[in-house]
């Protein structure tokens, strides 16, 4: 990934300081965070409607 | 001289910096401690509605209170701070006058890619910009928790966290972005005034939360044949009592969260500070109307119930029914507008419940109800009042028409939504428990742990 200014010191740092800053990598760990959020949803439903299967048996 | 003169510019030069370090480290830890202060919100919202639960369903209330806040706070990172800054001047996402809105402003600062995401993550010379985000992150996870409290005991969780995120990361914000912005077309156009939230997130909350329940429907065992109500008690009411008094802690930091500071780039003003309309507030208006509006509340409730949990609802609905107007009512004034709040809470309550709503803690009439009437009352006592910053004749001022026509947006900014995707979520089997699951209860149908293991004595309501 690396250092996202072009000396690696933080004395050149003048705005985001973030891992992935300025390039296309927080969109990528937003989407990758969003995604899991769906699947989770999507997984936890599943299993919640496992448990009520159990039950109404 | 000319030495002397360079070296008192010097001097001065750095006061200003230091001065200037000092008020931008204020701002920042101003908004920063509001985010801890509006969690206690949650934290009460949780041992709230936990108490108000059976033992058999205890735990499942509390997964999925925080299930509501963990699932807020990532989608209003991903898309409901977007939609705050885009939505202010209506469905153009076209910029307002103040030039901080609308579909190109909001693409510039509020996506978690691109350009834009260097005001979405750590940023040395951002101070602002973080601290926001997390007060509205807050704001947002109060409004779902304000709907959870009336849906427990027979609602599926997942179905339920759909809910919360739709409320929470788009229905509120947008009832903000039109009446809690100063581009918004309700302040604008109508001179809406809501300072504290009343509309904006307690009606919006509260009227969300009635769709849901119209949809989702009583709990087993809750009305008789006839259609006479039974009440079912909580396992724990003085947890529920102790979850009121923190939720109205916390709304000290909720309520400071609401105050622009003065003296940065983003303030209204240089050495006042102000309202996010711009008008004037100070910290000393917020105290002497929260405490006079808390002590209404209780006391007016108080004449009707004899009972805590209705005495420290009404101390929520006093809060909420000054809201719209803390910065500017008079502190005896605030108490007779919250007093009357506190008296007509139970009869509102009692009146939803005869036409068959089961609103297990009362959050519809406490939010929605008292909220609307909040922003109303405002209408009624601070008609004239300038509602934004600006010059006479320009500024548009609070009146009575106006803040009706913000209560009935505010309300149907929540039922609408509420009621449209309680509905969908209906039809994919995805709102209510199965029968079988709200008998034998919920903890022991899908949660691997017991509120309770040394027991208590077991619930001998109705339905079990």
């Amino acid at each position: 990934m690396g250092f996202p200014y072009e000396s690696a010191s933080w004395d050149v740092v003048d705005g985001a300081m973030f891992i992935g800053a300025g390039g296309a990598a927080p969109g990528l760990y937003t989407f990758v965070a969003a995604v899991i959020c769906v699947v989770v949803l999507w997984k936890g439903n599943k299993s919640e409607h496992d448990c009520y299967a159990k039950v109404e048996k | 001289m000319e030495e002397q003169l360079a070296e008192l510019a010097a001097k001065l030069a750095a006061v200003e910096s230091k001065a200037n370090v000092t008020n931008t480290m204020f701002a920042e830890t101003f908004y920063y401690i509001t985010i801890p202060l509006m969690i206690l919100i949650h934290a009460g919202f949780l041992a709230y509605e936990m108490g108000a639960s059976r033992t058999k369903n205890v735990l499942t209330s509390g997964v999925k209170n925080i299930l509501a806040f963990a699932f807020i706070i990532p989608t209003f990172y991903f898309f409901g701070w977007w939609v705050y800054w885009g939505f202010p001047t209506g469905l153009t996402f076209s910029e307002g006058p103040a030039g901080i809105s609308g579909a190109a402003y909001a693409n510039a600062i509020a996506w978690g890619w691109g350009e834009s995401a260097q005001y979405m993550g750590p940023n040395i010379v951002d101070q602002a910009s973080g601290v926001f985000f997390g007060a509205f992150a807050l704001f947002a996870a109060t409004t779902a928790s304000i709907m959870s409290g009336a849906v427990i005991e027979r609602i599926q969780t997942v179905g339920f966290v759909i809910l919360a995120v739709i409320l929470g990361s788009f229905a509120w914000v947008v009832a903000a972005a039109w009446g809690w912005h100063a581009d918004g077309w309700l302040v604008t156009q109508f001179g809406v005034h809501d300072f504290g939230a009343a509309g904006l997130v307690h009606a919006v909350a509260g009227f969300f939360a009635l769709g849901v329940l119209i949809v989702l429907g009583p709990r087993i065992g809750k009305f008789n044949a006839d259609g006479t109500a039974n009440h079912i008690a909580g396992h724990n009411m003085p947890l529920t009592v102790t979850g009121l008094m923190l939720i109205i802690v916390g709304f000290w930091g909720f309520l400071m969260a609401c105050v622009i500071v003065p003296g940065e780039a983003w303030s209204w003003f240089g050495d006042k500070p102000s309202t996010i309309y711009g008008t004037p507030i100070t910290l000393s208006a917020l105290s002497f109307n929260i405490l006079m509006a808390i002590a209404g509340g209780i006391i007016g409730a108080w004449i009707w119930t004899k009972d805590p949990f209705w005495m420290m609802s009404g101390a929520l609905a006093g809060i909420i029914s000054c809201a719209s107007g803390l910065d500017i009512y008079y502190p005896a004034l605030a108490f007779i507008v919250a007093f009357s709040a506190g008296l007509i809470l139970r009869p509102c309550a009692d009146w939803l419940e005869r036409r068959g709503i089961d609103d297990a803690v009362g959050a519809v009439t406490v939010h929605g109800t008292i909220g609307l009437y909040g922003v109303v009352m405002l209408g009624v006592f601070a008609s004239g009042f300038p509602a934004l910053q600006g010059v006479a004749g320009e500024a548009p001022t609070i009146s009575f028409s106006g803040q009706v026509v913000g209560a009935v947006v505010f309300g149907l900014l929540g039922f609408v939504p509420g009621y449209i995707s309680a509905f969908i979520l209906n039809q994919l089997g995805m709102l209510r428990t199965p029968e079988a699951a709200e008998i034998l209860g919920l903890d022991p149908t899908k949660v691997p742990a017991q509120g309770y293991p040394e027991g208590i004595p077991a619930s001998l309501q109705p339905a079990e």
